[in-house]
């Protein structure tokens, strides 16, 4: 007689559970209907995108000024995988409670959790379908991308491959915040709707941080449409990318802990906050060394090298007091051009939004309002220019540093296309639809169903002739 | 080789199990026999793990046996489930073979007992409940665990199955695997079980061989249903 020492669960193939998984992945309809949906909001993107793109490089194409202006990967790129962030906020959330509900509710749970593999596996084999259901759904995008460089489209790899990566990273957050619904749930109905809550709450938290400062700012910068949005602007950084893996990895393990019905409730929850504990160390640790890399072509996120390597001497802290209300669209572009350029370069940068208001409307009789005073080891200068051609030198000048000399470097040269994306329109609305709904028939078996059926009565039909 | 006591589960004020306490012995059936509600499934769940227990113990050959630990020594199918509907049967069979590294003889023994040839090829939500029932306790007799626990295991078989059951679970059973089996048919019990455990209202009311529990109860020709009346 086997003693309990003789564990029967010690070598059990990892790869037998993933094979279970992603056959369950393939039985559900929620998969497919997500791929059909996604490819019908894919095509429409990338008409709109490739439509309004053409429009602006009518004039571009004669005036090479302003064809710089003319980024593909703004103009094509983000918005066509834009529909893959709207199915994966909306859609994927459906797609993974169904792996984790669905088991629960049709009891195969309760022979999962007895067989040689820990709850850990369990979860871990139903994430590896999540991803290859993602994967699934980033070809649909990828496809629309195929179609751009087929009517003579220019892609950024690199900026299209970091923006694939920030589509992945936010996927695999939504995934193990489904997992966590549906594991702690009781039935999937539930783990949806707070799946959907958490999901739709980070788009309320951007929507109440828009030009707000303080806390709510604050707050949302843990959004993770906003982890999303710094790929979208072309940035790798290493802090908002490293703590969604781990915050992911966290909400997974919590998931595993909530999954096993045998837990009481006292051990799930000081697992679950012995788990928070320590995702919440490793998320401080990453974010206190932050890196940033500009993967645009047109290096829009940096300034040029000799300024970069002239600001990352400033050993000392660079005060930086902007007299602008949140919503002011000076201080929009004050950020975008210059402040965050700095916060991703100057060591000890400290930036302060003095506004007695949101808007600013009211404070332009400050005469104040719409300064920016720059204070360097005890020198200080004001500014009212929101533009790097001139908030740089007043820095420098205070830094002591003489004013780098810009290389001379090809600016981006920017690239117009006037195309149509109606031939494309024929493989989102129509081939891709139907290819993938007989994918669902053949993996249904509903194509031997229909064979068997035909066959028999074929068959009655003779016998009745006889 | 199984003990069980002073095991209890409560769901707020409602005691679904109070001190229970039983043992299984090596190449044993031991059938729980008790009304529904008395706490058959809760108890099978609490002893594999699947469900916290609220007090008692439980120890496998004289060892505490800890919740987390049960998978290694018990298996437990369940009453009422149709897993992974959309499923071949081949596939689920398959995957438990793979998963427990069975030999293909003990799963090809195992489907040809349960003649579960012909649905091979089915989705398992398309089985009859006969066959659902059969593809449970196929998956209970792949996996390799000394102790296996079923709930119900000839709920949805007809007079002739149900014999053919009995014959495997008993052939199981003399291959020195141990089985505890919850039964609501008591004319089933008493003719496949070597001892009984009678439960009611989550207490166990009766344990032993079916002469010795006729005996406690008085009734020297009795039939179990007559030992259970007068026991619960």
């Amino acid at each position: 007689m086997r003693s309990p020492e003789t564990s029967i669960g010690g070598s059990a193939p990892f790869s037998a559970l993933v094979g279970k998984e992603l056959r369950d992945l393939a039985a559900g309809r929620a998969f497919w209907v997500t791929l059909v949906l996604l490819a019908l909001l894919v095509g429409a993107s990338f008409e709109q995108a490739v439509s309004l793109y053409s429009e602006a490089s009518r004039a571009a194409v004669q005036t090479p000024l302003l064809a710089r202006g003319l980024s593909p990967f703004d103009g094509v790129v983000v918005p066509t995988f834009g529909a893959l962030y709207l199915a994966a906020t909306f859609l994927l959330p459906f797609v993974v409670i169904r792996m984790v509900g669905a088991e629960k509710a049709n009891g195969g749970l309760k022979l999962m959790l007895q067989m040689p593999y820990s709850p850990m596996a369990v979860i871990g084999a139903k994430l590896v379908a999540a991803l290859v259901a993602w994967i699934a759904m980033a070809l649909i995008p990828m496809s629309a991308l195929g179609a751009w460089l087929l009517m003579g489209g220019h892609l950024g790899s690199a900026e299209t491959v970091n923006l694939l990566l920030g589509h992945l990273l936010y996927a695999l957050a939504i995934t193990g915040i489904a997992m966590l619904c549906a594991a702690a749930s009781d039935n999937p109905s539930t783990a949806a709707i707070l799946a959907l809550a958490a999901t739709i709450g980070f788009w309320v938290l951007d929507f109440a941080a828009a030009g707000q400062g303080g806390i709510v700012q604050a707050l949302a910068g843990l959004s993770l449409t906003q982890v999303l949005r710094s790929f979208e602007r072309g940035l790798l950084s290493t802090a908002p990318a490293l703590a969604a893996v781990i915050a992911s990895l966290g909400l997974v393990v919590i998931a595993s802990v909530w999954l096993h019905s045998g837990r009481a409730l006292a051990r799930k929850v000081t697992l679950t906050a012995a788990t928070v504990a320590c995702v919440g160390v490793a998320v401080v640790a990453v974010t206190t060394v932050p890196m940033h890399r500009d993967m645009t072509e047109d290096h829009r996120n940096s300034f040029p090298p000799s300024e970069t390597a002239g600001l990352r001497r400033l050993t000392a802290p660079l005060y930086v007091i902007v007299k602008l209300a949140p919503e002011d669209p000076r201080l929009v572009d004050f950020e975008r051009g210059v402040l965050g350029k700095l916060r991703r370069t100057v060591p000890r940068l400290r930036v302060t939004i003095e506004s007695e208001s949101r808007t600013g409307l009211f404070e332009t009789s400050d005469e104040h309002y719409g300064e920016i005073v720059l204070r360097y080891s005890g020198r200080e200068s004001t500014t009212r220019s929101t533009g790097a051609g001139e908030v740089l030198p007043i820095i420098f000048e205070l830094a002591g540093i003489a004013q780098p000399v810009l290389a001379a470097s090809p600016p981006y040269p920017g690239y117009p296309l006037i195309a149509q994306a109606a031939a494309s329109r024929m493989w989102f609305f129509a081939i891709l639809p139907l290819l993938i709904v007989a994918m669902w028939a053949w993996n249904a078996g509903l194509f031997d169903r229909l064979r068997a059926a035909t066959g028999s009565t074929k068959s009655n039909a003779t016998g009745e002739r006889a | 080789m199984l003990e069980i006591s002073g095991l209890g589960r409560r769901f707020g004020d409602v005691a679904a199990l109070d001190n229970v306490g039983l043992h299984v012995e090596s190449g044993e059936i031991l059938g729980l026999v008790g009304p529904n509600g008395s706490g058959k499934t809760t108890l099978l769940e609490v002893v594999c793990g699947l469900q916290p227990a609220t007090s008692g113990n439980v120890t496998w050959q004289g060892q505490a046996l800890p919740p987390e630990r049960r998978k290694d020594v018990m298996f437990y199918v369940p009453d009422g489930i149709t897993p992974w509907p959309e499923h071949k049967t081949s596939d689920v069979l398959g995957f438990f073979a793979s998963s427990f590294a069975r030999p293909r003889d003990v799963t090809d023994a195992v489907i040809d007992g349960l003649a579960l040839g012909p649905v091979l090829h089915k989705r398992i939500g398309a089985l009859s409940k006969g066959f659902r029932r059969r593809l449970l306790i196929a998956l209970g007799l792949i996996a390799p665990h000394p102790l296996l626990l079923m709930d119900e295991p000839f709920d949805g078989l007809d007079v002739r199955h149900t014999r053919e059951v009995a014959s495997l679970l008993r052939a199981t059973a003399s291959g020195q695997r141990s089985l505890l089996l919850s039964i609501h048919q008591l004319v089933d019990a008493e003719r496949i079980c070597d001892r009984l455990v009678l439960l009611s209202d989550g207490r166990v009311r009766g344990e032993g061989r079916i002469d010795e529990l006729r005996a406690r109860a008085g009734l020297a020709a009795g039939s179990l249903e007559d030992v259970f009346l007068a026991l619960t």
